[in-house]
């Protein structure tokens, strides 16, 4: 037999390539797995090509923005804001490519920095992709997909190490942190098209569920992406102003399939965390990996920073989807009007935290009252589809807060008696006296 | 045999494998194929990536021909399923077919040795670790072409990314017989088959993807020495590409070239389709 003289070169050569890593190395583990095998696979890019490319230029645009802040942190800002930013822009997503991209081969170097991060998002888009082949299959039935989407949403959560969670989180995990905001001040602009990316991944899901034939769903699509084409025209002030939640942009979806949803906000939200660390001076480079791991374990597990579902909503809605880059079924003429500044941070409330979820919690302002009452009326007459709006009141005014400014501001108070032929039967009386004024305490006779 | 006989093998055999993967109605896709490359699409040399979990995927014709020095011209198949049987863990099996002209005998055509093999990924790439993996084979005698002895193989594959994009170091070496240098069969068609044994090989490949384009341009070194007693280390370079065609299709091919004593050409063309079966995933039916 003979020797193996190759195997002191490769030993060398491997040694060689181990040999100038940073100390602090560490060993990663995690896996991919295939998507669920369906019928209802590649239905939507075949459906409806034009956005399924989107998605696709989608994928390059977050792989980029890692990779330039990880590989080039005091590069100039103009790299991201005005190169890249022109080159999705006026190239990418006018011309996107037909297959879905290879993030490892778009962001090398953060690629290795978190794999875990990149393997939990890629899970997440598969999530997308599936939902959205079996909103646009045409051969199912509506019980049909609520089964199929029970199923993939199984599917997807049956890797706990990758899903992230199905219970909401306060945007406390997102805007409360050491970190927060420094990728959306650096950036606006490129934070506004991340933003942009986030309304149309959402809000799709409520074009295709509103569509009722085949050509409607084309056409609401059709209509979702040239608005999202709008969003891109006089950035960032034509984009969302603060992160679109599905809650909002897509209630119709949230409210059939809550789990999904709530997976959304929390991968979206992770998106920016991820932006934020990696843009900010204040985490050094040794710690960002950490960083990252651990906001990723805050973002799969079940505890940190839960939100009651109606807390949840209630906030999505407070925040004003005109904020968020307005609504996609009906779309607006024109471009909404924010009514918050570029960027704003959502205001937190510990009231809404889940009393069974442990930590503190985020919530809505009294201001959100008057946009809930404004969604319960435009939800018509389906019971159904005021459900959620209805608990997300009932939730808010059970802040003392809230209801002595409902006491005290005789025109809320209106509004909200005028909401009180839309309450269920069953809640009905207890509502209405919620929002009865205190019977006036008689005035203490001064004594002489 | 002639070339008919030859084709007609690879057609049953061909359909044998495509049958298993067309029994399911419910076909889905990996995502990035092109990316993952696989042993002799079109490099030797491959990377430390297992397919995902769950995953099947067909080397459906995968065609390799080649012409040493003289007039011995070799053209061969190997379809070959990989199936994503753990995390990070890939079995294999596939099949070759060979069909050699210039040979003193004529034309002859027949199948190989049927290789095995289970690689298993260590560890995915981080700042601090290149991905690494294990693999290990073997190869049953089954037809004229193949040895005629089992033979095992353990190697080593290593991937890390730098500047010029991803390097690939792989090494292997193989337990078994070796085969005499007097043995007839190194002037037969038969050699063929043998050629693919080496009693150890290693590679480093370097290749870089253009993402926009879901394309990977690789090139490579191998250093091997033959099963066959008293062989010198044969040194070969490769060239290739792979394509994503469509989300389940990924094609390849590479242009190879021995600097040993054969100073053999090679051409390699294939193409890989990856689906997956809802009956190999355990779900709460």
């Amino acid at each position: 037999m003979n020797a193996f003289p190759g195997g002191r070169a490769a030993a060398a050569i491997t040694l060689a390539l181990t040999a100038a890593l940073p100390a602090a190395a560490q060993w990663s583990t995690v896996s991919e797995q295939f998507y669920l095998p369906a019928s209802h696979n590649w239905v939507f890019r075949a459906e409806h090509p034009a956005a399924d490319r989107l998605f696709n230029a989608f994928d390059y645009g977050h792989a980029i923005l890692y990779e330039e802040l990880w590989a080039r942190p005091r590069g100039p800002k103009e790299v991201l804001e005005r190169d890249h930013y022109a080159f999705i822009t006026r190239k990418l997503l006018v011309n996107p490519p037909r297959l879905p991209l290879e993030e490892a081969a778009i962001a090398p170097q953060y690629s290795r920095l978190a794999p875990e991060a990149k393997v939990m998002f890629e899970w997440a888009h598969l999530l997308h992709r599936q939902l959205y082949d079996i909103l646009a299959d045409n051969r199912l039935s509506e019980s049909q997909r609520d089964e199929q989407v029970a199923r993939v949403v199984a599917y997807y959560r049956s890797r706990p190490d990758l899903a992230f969670s199905a219970r909401p989180k306060s945007m406390n995990l997102m805007e409360g942190q050491p970190y927060s905001l420094a990728f959306r001040k650096a950036y606006p602009k490129f934070n506004g098209l991340i933003w942009a990316y986030h309304w149309l991944q959402v809000g799709l899901y409520d074009a295709l569920l509103a569509g009722s034939t085949p050509d409607e769903r084309s056409a609401l699509v059709n209509g979702a992406v040239a608005r999202f084409r709008a969003m891109l025209i006089d950035p960032p002030r034509s984009m969302p102003y603060i992160m679109p939640m599905t809650a909002a942009v897509a209630p119709e979806f949230t409210r059939r399939y809550p789990d999904a949803a709530a997976i959304f906000d929390n991968l979206h939200s992770m998106h920016d965390v991820i932006s934020d660390i990696l843009a900010t001076e204040d985490v050094p480079r040794s710690r960002k990996r950490a960083e990252i791991l651990l906001a990723a374990q805050q973002y799969r597990d079940d505890t940190t920073e839960v939100l009651t579902r109606e807390a949840w909503i209630g906030m999505a809605i407070g925040m004003g989807i005109e904020n968020q880059g307005g609504p996609v079924v009906g779309s607006l003429a024109v471009p909404p009007t924010p009514t918050v500044e570029l960027g704003a941070v959502m205001r937190h409330d510990a009231s809404a935290v889940d009393p069974h979820a442990g930590h503190a919690m985020p919530m809505p302002a009294t201001d959100s009252v008057t946009r809930l009452a404004d969604s319960l009326t435009r939800a018509g007459s389906d019971q159904a589809a005021r459900e959620p709006f209805v608990n997300a009141l009932f939730r808010l005014l059970e802040d003392p807060a809230v209801l002595q400014r409902v006491v005290v501001d005789s025109s809320l108070r209106r509004v909200l008696l005028d909401l009180a032929p839309l309450m269920p039967p069953e809640h009905r009386g207890h509502y209405e006296a919620m929002l009865r004024p205190p019977p006036a305490r008689p005035e203490r006779r001064s004594t002489p | 045999m002639s070339i008919h006989i030859f084709a007609r093998a690879y057609c049953v055999a061909s359909h044998c494998l495509l049958a298993a993967a067309l029994l399911a109605p419910t076909a889905a896709v990996a995502q990035t194929d092109y990316f993952n490359t696989d042993r002799g699409r079109p490099l030797q040399t491959q990377d430390a990536l297992a397919i995902e979990r769950y995953a099947l995927e067909l080397q459906a014709a995968p065609l390799r021909w080649s012409r040493a020095a003289g007039p011995h011209v070799v053209w061969a198949v190997e379809p070959e399923l990989a199936y994503g049987i753990l995390p990070r863990t890939q079995l294999e099996i596939g099949l070759p077919f060979y069909f050699t002209d210039g040979f003193d005998a004529g034309s002859r055509g027949g199948i190989g040795a049927v290789h095995l093999s289970v690689m298993h990924v260590l560890n995915v790439e981080t700042l601090g670790f290149p991905a690494m993996a294990l693999e290990a084979g073997v190869a049953i005698p089954a037809g004229r072409f193949g040895a005629s002895d089992l033979y095992t193989t353990l190697g080593a594959i290593a991937t890390r990314t730098m500047a010029v994009g991803r390097v690939h170091v792989n090494a292997e070496f193989t337990q078994g017989n070796g085969i005499a240098a007097t043995d007839r069969r190194w002037e037969e068609s038969r050699s063929a088959g043998l050629e693919e044994l080496s009693r150890w090989k290693a590679g480093v490949a370097v290749d870089r993807a253009l993402p926009l384009r879901s394309m990977l341009l690789g090139a490579e070194l191998v250093a091997s020495r033959s099963m066959r007693d008293g062989a010198d280390v044969d040194w070969n370079t490769a060239a290739g590409v792979r394509w994503q065609l469509a989300p389940q299709w990924a094609v390849d091919g590479g242009i190879g070239r021995s600097f040993g004593d054969s100073r053999e050409w090679s051409l390699t063309v294939g193409a890989a389709w990856s689906f997956g079966l809802i009956h190999l995933i355990p779900l709460n039916r």
